[in-house]
């Protein structure tokens, strides 16, 4: 018994998908969406957004760019609708349709109180054909999370909730937590969004992943109207 | 001919229906076109559709397995219906004819003290005596019954037809004074109105909730959204797609009873369909991991919708128009809606922001330069907007990406005079900017 012990060296995940080396990232038994940028997927426990999970994304307050963050992965997370609860603007379909989420799978719901949007995420999370719920929860409490966080797992939708960078040092049941920040560059070098991967299923990651601040076209028009204006003023010299 | 007699036991707690022997006959229906109610049961003759049903033994058995909710059933068979009746009120289901007692013979009922004092105790007895004697002492009607029970009459009854429309009263046991309650009585009502979908095969649109408020306590002069004055109330319930899915209506149901306030005690309630559909066949997937578990979409947003209000739950429309707040319409969800959302792409859709702000927010200004969660820097503009004239409301912008320092690029706007022309400082310094979206 000892010898066979000895001579089959231990593997950790072999003894439960949820046992993982602290120096390595979680072999994710969740399966996951691939978030479009590859620095991104590189730093996720099994490579993507988890689906049947709570994600945390937390931003300081006037910052929203949550969908910089997560178009891309919407843009291929099926045809189901994605439930907008509680969104602070209104979005806007014409752009998010440009960037691949059809206007036709977008339905936001409205509601102010945070119950009836924690009631509401948890009835969007048990229908079968909803593919992801965005939710806004700033005061959301640790208990009430968790219990998003049983229903996304239940049913295995993504489900992703925002809120205030204030709530950094809550506990939070998410899998995953991460914080936005946009960073604004001298004009040579482009603008960038930093990630910082508060929370993950590893070990903690200490550098903040930097992500191009901006979808293609709209980098590409910034980077004409500036050329334009050195032709100007070169020009005009 | 071969008929089966059934009757519903009696059961202290039958309230799953509305009306049991209603919905029993209802359910009937689906064996047999010739279904009749005799007193409290039902006579079915199956001899023509027995084998539709892959003979009698198998009719049975579908017969049991398909019983509405919280019935039990008593039967017998016989080949003639007042046979059937017979073994079904005597309770000896294989009893010969010859040996049923009187009181089983409807047509004998009204005689039965004389005929005892003849002797008379079974059908046999009373089928040996003289037909003439017996005709002009008891009359026609049960010389006609013992032929139709022996078989040498045709029996003729009128049949049961399932109604057009679904329209259905109940009464309550007790008056209820608070609207969520009358919840408990909808239940039954809509149990009755699932038996009465199955043997359509229908589903429901659209039905709505009568309610009869206590004429001694009522108040004619209350009018609200339910009540227009009158000693009734009402609440229409609509789905978007047909369904025979009660929980569904019984959710919706409750949400809507919780927003009703009934001015006076309720005594009757009534359930009325509006509007059905045929309901097609579901196809399901041969492979399990194909059927995703949970609610279906519409049921799930008419759900949030009866509880926040329609006009919270919402879907897009894209409109061809030029100003940015018009280019888009968020509407209250319903499935037709939301299937006509998709629309051709402008090429310049790549370039607007995310985020539109409702009410464009007008910025300060220091030294001329806008602020903004810290002082903007314009990076891409002018793109100018002019628009708005042929409605009567000129709308002249400019808009720029502008960059914050901490908020990220946003969406601003220029609000141009529309007189213009004057370029002097002083106008240039009263310029008036708006910030309208975020790129994000």
């Amino acid at each position: 018994m000892i010898a066979l012990a000895r001579s089959a060296p231990l593997v950790l995940h072999d003894i439960h998908a949820d046992v993982w080396h602290a120096h390595t990232l979680s072999r994710s038994v969740l399966p996951v969406l691939a978030t479009g940028d590859a620095l991104l997927d590189a730093q996720l426990p099994g490579g993507g957004w988890p689906v049947g999970a709570l994600t945390e994304i937390l931003q300081p307050p006037g910052v929203h760019s949550e969908w910089r963050l997560l178009l891309p992965a919407l843009a291929h997370s099926g045809l189901g609708p994605v439930l907008l609860v509680g969104a602070p603007h209104l979005p806007f379909a014409p752009a998010l349709a440009a960037q691949g989420l059809k206007a036709q799978r977008l339905v936001w719901v409205k509601a102010q109180a945070m119950d009836a949007r924690l009631w509401a995420c948890e009835q969007a999370l048990r229908c079968a054909e909803v593919s992801a719920v965005l939710a806004w929860l700033p005061q959301a409490r640790s208990e009430q999370l968790r219990r998003l966080q049983m229903a996304a797992a239940e049913h295995s939708k993504l489900l992703f909730v925002m809120r205030p960078a204030s709530a950094q040092d809550e506990a939070s049941p998410a899998a995953l937590r991460l914080h936005l920040q946009p960073h604004a560059a001298a004009p040579p070098l482009a603008d960038s969004l930093q990630v910082r991967l508060l929370k993950r299923r590893g070990p903690p990651l200490a550098k903040p992943i930097s992500l191009q601040a901006r979808a293609s076209p709209l980098t590409l028009l910034l980077a004409s109207s500036q050329a334009h204006a050195l032709d100007c003023r070169t020009s005009r010299a | 001919m071969h008929w089966i007699a059934v009757q519903a036991a009696p059961e202290p707690q039958a309230l799953a229906l509305a009306d049991a022997d209603t919905a029993l006959g209802w359910w009937a229906l689906q064996f047999t076109p010739l279904v009749a109610r005799v007193e409290h049961s039902l006579v079915l003759e199956v001899s023509g559709s027995e084998r539709l049903f892959g003979g009698r033994a198998a009719l049975l058995q579908r017969l049991f397995a398909s019983l509405p909710p919280a019935i039990t059933l008593q039967q017998a068979q016989g080949e003639t219906s007042l046979l059937a009746l017979g073994r079904l009120w005597a309770q000896t289901p294989e009893a010969p004819i010859h040996s049923l007692p009187l009181h089983t013979l409807a047509a004998a009922r009204a005689h039965l003290p004389t005929l005892q004092r003849l002797g008379c105790a079974h059908w046999g007895q009373l089928r040996a005596l003289p037909r003439g004697g017996l005709a002009r002492r008891f009359g026609a009607a049960l010389v006609d019954a013992l032929d139709s029970a022996y078989g040498q009459r045709p029996e003729l009854y009128p049949w049961l037809t399932l109604p057009e429309l679904f329209d259905a009263p109940l009464e309550l046991s007790a008056a209820v004074e608070t609207a969520p309650a009358l919840l408990f009585g909808a239940r039954r009502l809509l149990a009755q109105l699932l038996v009465w979908l199955r043997a359509r095969q229908r589903g429901v649109l659209a039905l709505e909730l009568l309610w009869e408020l206590d004429a001694r306590r009522s108040n004619a002069l209350h009018v609200d959204a339910h009540h227009s004055g009158g000693a009734q109330g009402r609440l229409e319930l609509r789905t978007a797609e047909a369904t025979q899915d009660m929980q569904h209506l019984q959710r919706l149901l409750g949400e809507q009873l919780a927003r009703v306030s009934l001015p006076a005690p309720v005594l009757y309630l009534r359930l009325r369909s509006l509007q059905t559909q045929a309901l097609a066949g579901e196809s399901h997937s041969l492979l399990p991991e194909d059927q995703r578990k949970g609610d279906s979409l519409h049921q799930t947003l008419e759900r949030l919708g009866a509880r926040l209000g329609s006009e919270q739950v919402l879907c897009v429309q894209p409109q061809a128009r030029h100003v940015p707040e018009q280019m888009q319409a968020w509407l209250p969800w319903t499935a037709l809606a939301a299937k006509k959302a998709g629309s051709a792409l402008s090429d310049q859709a790549a370039l607007l922001p995310t985020w539109l702000l409702a009410v464009p927010q007008q910025l300060p200004l220091k030294e001329g330069v806008p602020q903004y969660h810290g002082a903007l820097a314009l990076l891409a503009g002018p793109q100018r907007l002019e628009t708005g004239w042929l409605e009567g409301e000129a709308t002249l912008r400019d808009y720029f990406v502008a960059r914050s320092a901490k908020a990220g690029l946003v969406w601003i706007y220029r609000e141009r005079l529309a007189s213009g022309g004057q370029k002097n400082a002083s106008a240039e310094l009263r310029l008036r900017w708006y910030v309208h979206g975020l790129f994000a």
